[in-house]
């Protein structure tokens, strides 16, 4: 008996409780359900780990004070100057995409951050965000980020339409590399579990590549997150030490 | 890193705690030899283990990958996209989507090539004189 195999089934979303306020249907789903559980994981981490505040810490402490330290160096690193302020957005971001990505390989459970609107909505808040804020800081003056410096007038013309438009892909380019990574990776992961159900004893060869497609995942599902929370900061320092 | 820092530290405290040796010339204070003895593990640690810069710059260089590879992709995609809206939109057939397609090469190769430049400082978009600048900024910080 062939074992049916669809890879794409684990992305459908599913209304745990269905909610439908004037015609909009805001049921609550699994996605938003594994988000539920990834900000209380999150609050529960940070919460346990700054309980105690030992000066030798504990592990909770460790792993807290560990990933605060990641994220305020990188903060420091990439803002520079004035970037601290903008501190606790970037740890958030960091954290929710990270909890995310690693409560999506557990089995059964789902992959928020596979979902376009999920990261195109954290995307868009970034990119909202960073304009506000540089608009807010320099004001008209904000719009020299799209003129380049000592280039003739003429060849202007053709360089801010360039600049504009590679402003204005980030939120693109943003969304799309963490929804692809984790839309491919997962799908990948369905594909050869699937083999490895569907042919018997040979599945053993698919089941050994699963086994290294899970560490490959867990390292995409950590460097992901670091990538979108390290751009974030560019973007900020771009709008913050405007040149 | 997140797999050596218990390994190193964990020996500390419990020495501390099981072998309290007063009579040589260390410091009385606890938390004092403490400090100190943190201090030798971390210079230990970096006399033994330079691999902890090469890490990060392979943390970077896999960042850096992951990062561009997409970029060029999605400019030129997304930017012809938006040419095709605004054919739609204007009824200017085909010129909006060529004229788009052609920036939107050039502002993926822009974003790649800037990604690319600021791969001997921290990874980014900025050029070198920037990066020193904010290098600069960064040491100026009290806590660093």
């Amino acid at each position: 008996m062939a074992i049916e195999i669809q890879p794409l089934e684990q992305f459908k979303i599913e209304r745990l409780i269905p909610i439908h306020i004037g015609g909009v249907d805001v049921s609550y789903t699994n996605a938003a359900f594994l988000m539920t559980v990834a900000v209380v994981l999150i609050t529960a981490l940070i919460m346990l780990g700054t309980r105690k505040r030992a000066l030798v810490p504990d592990r909770w402490q460790s792993v807290a004070e560990m990933s605060y330290e990641f994220v305020a160096d990188m903060v420091d690193t990439n803002v520079g100057h004035g970037g601290r302020e903008f501190f606790p957005f970037v740890f958030t971001l960091f954290m929710f995409i990270l909890f995310a990505n690693f409560l999506g390989l557990v089995p059964y459970s789902y992959t928020v951050t596979s979902q376009i609107v999920v990261t195109f909505a954290l995307a868009a808040v970034v990119f909202i965000g960073v304009t506000i804020i540089g608009i807010v800081r320099h004001g008209f003056h904000f719009l020299r980020l799209f003129v380049p410096q000592g280039v003739p007038a003429v060849l202007l013309l053709l360089l801010v339409p360039i600049e504009l438009l590679s402003y204005c892909i980030r939120p693109f380019t943003l969304s799309i590399r963490l929804f692809a990574n984790m839309l491919a990776g997962h799908t990948m992961l369905a594909i050869f579990g699937g083999f490895a159900a569907s042919i018997g004893l040979l599945g053993i060869f698919p089941l050994g590549i699963n086994i290294l497609l899970v560490a490959l995942e867990v390292l995409v599902a950590a460097l992901q997150a670091y990538v979108f929370a390290i751009l974030t900061c560019l973007y900020l320092s771009d709008a913050i030490n405007l040149h | 890193m997140v797999r050596r820092a218990p390994a190193i530290l964990p020996p500390v405290p419990v020495s501390m705690v099981a072998l309290p040796r007063m009579s040589d010339s260390r410091p009385p204070d606890p938390l004092a030899r403490l400090g100190e003895e943190i201090d030798k593990a971390r210079a230990e640690r970096v006399r033994r283990e330079p691999v902890v810069s090469h890490r990060s710059v392979l943390q970077q260089g896999l960042g850096l990958g992951f990062r561009i590879g997409i970029e060029l992709v999605v400019a030129i995609v997304v930017a012809t996209g938006l040419g095709w809206a605004i054919d739609r939109w204007f009824g200017t057939r085909p010129w909006g989507m060529i004229v788009l397609f052609f920036l939107g090469v050039a502002a993926g190769m822009l974003n790649v090539y800037r990604a690319v430049t600021g791969i001997s400082g921290p990874v980014g978009y900025r050029r070198g004189d920037q990066v020193s600048a904010g290098s600069k900024d960064r040491w100026d910080d009290e806590d660093c």
